[in-house]
């Protein structure tokens, strides 16, 4: 098994406050790697740092064991890492359809640069996610529930190798999250490789290969989900323990 | 050296003056968020007002200039408790087409009231100078600086000291923190553009003690309000007091050293690279 | 209305306006060239503030490098039309790319303030070059006939309204448009944010050069705050907006109507006239900040409310 994506020694400083602590993992092809820890522990800025949104102070990160710390985010997503945002972002005027269709006619290259062939594998990752009777409502007018899920398609639809979802499962009552966790594994079964940041325990429990946790910025535990969960300092961190300065 | 030092005294007086052109705009655009277009053409009125209680009263410009003030605020009120309240939830680019519409009216409306041609504010001791280390200080420029920095510094206290002052600067962080203050919202916006508009008067009458005026200077004075703003920065009264100067200076060395024509060259092409290189102003904090 | 009865209408709206200048007045055909030009200008604005969603206050730049463009290559060089028109692109097309590059980096207000400064100071440093005849301006040689004008303005039009057209159901449109509705999740979803940006800007500034090329050699006469006329920069952002900006034809209808009620209230005094077009900004953008385009399309189920629920929607 070969990594598809390797984060070495990543650091992240916004004017002193220090986000990300010198984490380095790696995620292997077809995995689901689930990172999770307490609020504000940096799970979005690592995420964040791997698509290209931000830069990084120090550190690399490898993709298909190829450096991409130089890439611009655009180029990111059009080499195959497509993420969702947990703020979401769609494009509030075009249609559901349309959001997709962006990235389709964007994505990962070679695929739909004509308009007419977007929509149509647009439509069929909104079939996918379960999004198909709103196609052509207007983006903004969607609950929050099905934003959830055109954030999905959206990635989806760039055809990408890497996924990095970020609290898809927020606010979602058990019946949606059964829904998506399902949605996530058909995904992987297409041999995407998934990195997954979720509160949902129960969820990210039964769906993780492998989990990684974070605290403060610093990677504080990595492994199997079962011997992870069971580690005192991963408890420590949930139950609130302060970490010294 | 005789003639620098000339120049930079002139650049400073000219300053003072031009920080107070654009301390009406930055008060209303921190608070309210709005880029007053409009802003330029409410200096040409203050100028205005000076002028006719000056030629048709006799009033010194420097005793006209509190009435102007109050007329100017009074205007100011009406417009956004009125116009600009209607639409302050829109996006900002809704604010700029809206003050540039009042800014065509105002000035239309002046031009065929007050006619096109040039006037000049002569007080008796229009003429009078003295000397400064060295340099020729004329009264009515000294007189401006001192009342444009009074002002500004007024201006400060206002906002720090007084009750309506904190609510204001409350408005410009949260609408929720505002209403705390117990001032209705509507009234507390309404206040706001009437300062930025008395402070405009202010600067209009003292305009028109050293400077040709008619209806048209509005959109001058607006872009160079705007170009003092932003390189000065939006956060506070004393970085517009320092575009103020800056300006003034640059725009004075400019004139010697390159040429008088080149003047707004010189300013508007920092006003872009000050936006490109550190939108915040160049005293403004970091973003 | 189907999109190909939209074409046949438009294909007769266009070939009667092209037979004007043999049946209209002087001052009509006067009033056309003048309403054609604006009307480019408002679909180049289009480009960049309505389907891209950066509001530029600077396409005087381009339309005074178009003027100068035809200006210095007749008046110093000699040289024909077309080329002088070739010229005013090209310079417009690098100024985009040169100074669209730090610009296009700057957000909402701040990008329309730095092009609004752009203009100025291309104002200011025309105003010093001997080559562009300085402060005085330069005069070009006189072509007899307002025909030809006409026709090339008309032409115009319709090139950039296709362009326009083209960019509403292209790749390239999409990608500006995703800019347009939120830039960070284009750029994450592969668009190359920056090219695209300055693409549009130099389409934009294409445009509007060849109208300012057509507009100097038409009233022969050239000087920097004519060519650069900032308050052009306003008058085609409202018509663009009014009309409806990120439509096809909004801009267009926007600059037709707003000229001719121009042209009519021009006829009775002119300060009258121009605190009327005051007073129509400032309603409209209480009543219908959506523009025209917008306004019709929900009078249908809204009716008179639609201004209510504006007002409602934007007041304090």
């Amino acid at each position: 098994m070969d990594a598809i994506l390797e984060v070495r020694n990543l650091t992240k400083r916004f004017h002193g406050l220090l986000a990300i602590d010198h984490v380095s993992f790696s995620l292997e092809r077809n995995e689901i790697l689930g990172l999770i820890g307490p609020n504000g522990a940096g799970k979005t800025t690592m995420i964040s740092l791997i698509s290209g949104t931000l830069e990084p102070t120090e550190g690399e990160v490898l993709f298909e064991g190829a450096s991409i710390r130089q890439l611009p985010a655009y180029r990111r997503g059009r080499l195959g890492i497509a993420r969702t945002f947990q703020v979401m972002r769609p494009f509030p005027g075009l249609t559901v359809l349309d959001n997709v269709a962006v990235g389709a006619l964007f994505g990962a290259t070679g695929h739909s640069r004509v308009l007419g062939d977007a929509r149509d594998e647009a439509q069929r990752w909104l079939n996918f996610v379960g999004l198909d009777r709103h196609a052509g409502q207007r983006a903004d007018s969607l609950g929050g529930p099905d934003r959830k899920r055109l954030e999905l398609a959206k990635a989806l639809a760039m055809r990408p190798k890497l996924l990095l979802l970020d609290e898809v499962m927020a606010g979602l009552n058990h019946v949606e999250i059964e829904e998506v966790v399902n949605v996530i594994k058909k995904v992987r079964e297409r041999g995407i490789s998934i990195l997954v940041i979720e509160h949902v325990m129960k969820a990210i429990q039964s769906l993780s290969d492998r989990l990684l946790v974070l605290r403060s910025g610093e990677k504080i535990a990595e492994g199997q989900p079962q011997e992870v969960l069971s580690k005192d300092e991963v408890i420590a961190a949930y139950l609130g323990k302060k970490r010294h300065e | 050296m005789q003639l620098l030092w000339q120049i930079l005294v002139n650049g400073v007086l000219l300053g003072g003056l031009y920080a107070l052109m654009a301390l009406g705009l930055v008060l209303v655009w921190g608070v309210l968020n709005i880029v007053n277009l409009a802003h330029g053409a409410l200096i040409m009125l203050g100028a205005y007002a000076c002028y006719y209680l000056f030629t048709g009263l006799g009033w010194d410009p420097f005793a006209a200039l509190p009435v102007a003030m109050v007329l100017l605020f009074c205007l100011g009120y009406l417009i956004q408790r009125y116009v600009l309240n209607l639409v302050i939830r829109a996006p900002m680019f809704n604010t700029l087409l809206i003050t540039f519409g009042l800014e065509v009216v105002i000035t239309y409306l002046a031009q065929m009231i007050f006619s096109a041609d040039f006037r000049t504010v002569n007080p008796s001791y229009a003429g009078a100078n003295f000397a400064f280390l060295g340099a020729t200080v004329p009264l009515v420029r000294l007189l401006a600086f001192g009342v444009a920095l009074g002002l500004t510094f007024a201006l400060w206290l206002f906002l720090e000291r007084t009750r309506i002052g904190r609510a204001i600067r409350a408005t410009a962080q949260n609408l929720i923190a505002a209403r705390l203050y117990g001032v209705n919202p509507r009234h507390l916006y309404a206040l706001t553009f009437g300062l930025g508009a008395a402070l405009a008067g202010a600067a209009g009458t003292l305009y028109g003690v050293v400077s040709q005026i008619n209806p048209y200077i509005g959109s001058a004075l607006t872009g160079k309000s705007f170009a003092i703003a932003i390189i000065g920065g939006l956060d506070k009264s004393i970085y517009v007091l320092a575009g103020g100067l800056f300006l003034g200076i640059v725009e004075a060395l400019t004139a010697l050293y390159i040429g008088p024509t080149y003047t707004d060259v010189v300013s508007f092409g920092i006003l872009v690279l000050v936006l490109i290189v550190r939108p915040t102003g160049l005293l403004g904090r970091t973003a | 209305m189907k999109f190909s009865t939209k074409c046949v209408l438009g294909g007769l709206a266009v070939a009667l306006l092209a037979t004007v200048p043999w049946w209209g007045s002087a001052v009509l055909v006067q009033f056309g060239i003048n309403a054609l030009i604006l009307a480019t200008l408002a679909q180049s604005w289009n480009i960049i503030g309505g389907y891209t969603g950066y509001p530029s206050f600077g396409n005087s730049v381009f339309y005074g490098l178009g003027g100068y463009g035809v200006a210095i290559a007749m008046v110093q060089y000699g040289l024909p039309f077309p080329v002088g028109v070739a010229i005013g692109v090209a310079l417009a097309g690098a100024f985009a790319i040169l100074l669209g590059l730090p610009v296009l980096r700057l957000r909402g207000h701040y990008f329309a303030i730095a092009t609004l400064g752009l203009a100025e100071v291309m104002i200011a440093i025309v105003s010093n070059l001997e080559i562009a005849g300085r402060n005085v301006g330069l005069i070009l040689p006189l072509v007899k006939g307002d025909a030809l004008f006409f026709e090339l303005a008309l032409a115009l039009l319709v090139v950039s309204t296709l362009a326009v057209a083209w960019i509403s159901r292209s790749r390239f449109g999409f990608a500006l448009i995703a800019i347009r509705e939120n830039e960070q999740a284009a750029a994450v979803m592969g668009v190359n944010t920056t090219v695209y940006k300055i693409l549009a800007f130099a389409l934009c500034g294409v445009f509007a050069a060849v109208a300012g090329g057509i507009h100097a050699y038409w009233i022969t006469y050239l000087d920097p705050g004519s060519a650069f006329d900032v308050t052009l920069n306003i008058k085609m952002i409202i018509m663009a907006v009014f009309g409806g900006a990120g439509t096809i034809f909004g801009p267009v209808l926007g600059a037709f109507v707003l000229a001719a009620i121009s042209e009519i209230l021009a006829a009775k005094v002119t300060s009258l006239a121009s605190i009327f077009f005051g007073i129509v900004i400032v309603a409209a953008v209480v009543f219908m900040p959506r523009g025209f385009a917008d306004f019709v399309r929900q009078f249908r189920h809204l009716g008179w409310r639609y201004f209510q629920e504006n007002i409602r929607t934007y007041r304090v």
